[in-house]
């Protein structure tokens, strides 16, 4: 029987990378997971699997940074699955630029995305939580939402309030029985971090190979971020709220 | 967990309320498990308990010598370590303008000594062997200030800090994290609170209740896991929420 059986999980950004990866654990662990994403085609792609491992998914076309998707996706999830236990923040987006070559409309984009559509997804997913006597929230932040990074500005702006509302919203909904905590990852393998590379024009390879070096000598895989989720998603964690978990091969160790 | 099955482990403090519970998670988990304290009447009843232990030694951490002959000990027993739950620790409740430099060097001398003097025993092992995973015991204490506790609290803010320094050196085959908990109900917190100021403690936290060995035991499992093999350097909080915001501050 696995930590996750009988749980309802909703994915957002769970069409590729680690909201991917995420899916999959949490979906060999028992539970049946919801993924919200723009990508219909991702999105199906990881539903197939599931099913075809035998498990229960769902895919529910979404844009996160509108409220009324956000409430639909979540109403979407408890109609198809019976229910709502566990929330996993996941989308996001980065721009890599400073504030000189960050236009007005990329920084808005990115704070929608990857804050704005935390708070529209837990508005929503808090009073079902509430109601059947608890749940867990799970954000996915950032290694740059506890320290700094060049040509990031926006992208670290949301990751750090990422981490902080991720506290409040501990400190508010403790009470009902909702823990709420953080992943911090470092660079991890995914398609978001091979257009980091496109973006700042660096060859693929190269990049990836810097982001190797790290103490633990390897980039990030999705799979490793995963499971700092299930720890975090199963009753393992029941005493754990309000912290940002870093999993990023020993990179903020020094 | 994926990874423990067969495991040697050593967890000092072992006969603790704490040190007990990880000693029988990482037992469920198919772990070959080795208990160090320097309570031997404490020792004997956790034998009792647990009877599938590989094995108790009996030692001070604050003692060099006497932990360069528990490893000694160890390599009898278990031939080798993968895994080293690092939890011996005091506490002393006092206020700062009160410590007495001799209590102040006890503290000192069991909780970041000691830590240091186990740590770098099972370090050189690691090395020589397959690698592994050092878990270091910090506490919330390490991370913000508490009244009456200002010596144990310097003392796990060490720890958490050698725990990065040690990550960054033993790299890439050993893995080093601290664990730091909050309120834990153990036994000894049983005896020092009444019921009374448990409840009105954990009503000052968000999840409204006090921690559990069996709590902690499950994070250390976690983290000595494979399912943690990326994480090292970092220290987690397992508090109920405790330091989320400030309540900290309150004595």
């Amino acid at each position: 029987m696995g930590s996750l059986t009988g749980k309802r999980a909703l994915i957002t950004g769970g069409a590729s990378g680690i909201g991917r990866a995420m899916a999959l654990l949490f979906a060999r662990e028992g539970a049946a997971v919801a993924i919200a994403d723009l990508d219909e085609t991702g999105g199906e792609a990881v539903v197939q699997m599931i099913e075809d491992g035998g498990g229960r998914a769902t895919f529910v076309l979404c844009n996160v940074t509108q409220a009324q998707d956000c409430r639909r996706a979540v109403r979407f999830t408890v109609e198809e699955l019976g229910g709502l236990e566990i929330l996993v923040n996941n989308a996001g987006i980065i721009r890599r630029a400073s504030v000189l070559d960050t236009t007005e409309e990329e920084w808005d984009q990115v704070m929608a995305v990857n804050v704005k559509s935390i708070f529209l997804f837990s508005k929503y997913a808090v009073p079902v939580m509430a109601q059947a006597g608890g749940g867990v929230i799970i954000n996915t932040a950032s290694g740059w939402g506890l320290v700094g990074g060049r040509r990031a500005v926006s992208y670290c702006a949301s990751k750090g309030a990422v981490v902080n509302m991720t506290r409040a919203m501990a400190l508010d909904h403790g009470a009902q029985n909702i823990r709420v905590n953080c992943i911090c990852p470092g660079d991890t393998d995914t398609p978001m971090l091979r257009d980091e590379a496109r973006q700042l024009g660096e060859p693929e390879k190269r990049f990836l190979a810097e982001a190797a070096q790290r103490p633990l000598q390897r980039i990030g895989r999705p799979e490793d971020i995963a499971q700092a989720a299930l720890y975090l998603a199963s009753d393992a964690s029941s005493f754990v709220t309000g912290t940002a978990l870093v999993v990023d091969g020993g990179g903020l160790a020094g | 967990m994926r990874g423990l099955k067969g495991k040697r482990v050593l967890i000092t403090g072992g006969a603790g309320g704490i040190g007990t519970a990880t000693a029988a998670r990482f037992l469920e988990e198919g772990a070959q498990v080795v208990v160090l304290d320097r309570d031997e009447t404490a020792l004997r009843r956790v034998e009792r308990e647990l009877p599938a232990l590989s094995g108790c030694i009996t030692a001070d951490v604050s003692d060099a010598a006497a932990v360069g002959r528990a490893f000694e000990e160890l390599d009898g027993l278990l031939g080798g370590l993968d895994v080293l739950i690092n939890n011996a620790g005091i506490s002393l409740r006092h206020r700062f303008l009160d410590i007495p430099p001799q209590e102040w060097r006890r503290v000192m001398a069991v909780n970041l000594d000691g830590v240091f003097f186990v740590a770098q025993q099972a370090a050189r092992r690691m090395l020589a062997g397959e690698g592994g995973t050092i878990l270091n015991m910090g506490s919330t204490n390490g991370l913000v200030g508490y009244h009456y506790y200002a010596d144990y609290n310097a003392s796990k803010a060490g720890v958490i800090e050698l725990t990065r320094s040690m990550a960054l050196e033993l790299a890439p085959r050993v893995r080093v994290n601290a664990v730091c908990p909050g309120f834990i109900l153990t036994p000894m917190q049983e005896a020092e609170y009444t019921p009374e100021e448990q409840r009105a403690f954990a009503s000052k936290l968000p999840l409204d209740r006090l921690g559990r060995p069996e709590d902690v035991a499950a994070l250390f499992a976690f983290l000595a896991s494979d399912d943690a093999s990326f994480i090292t350097g970092q220290c987690l909080v397992i508090d109920g929420g405790e330091i989320a915001g400030g309540l900290a501050s309150q004595p």
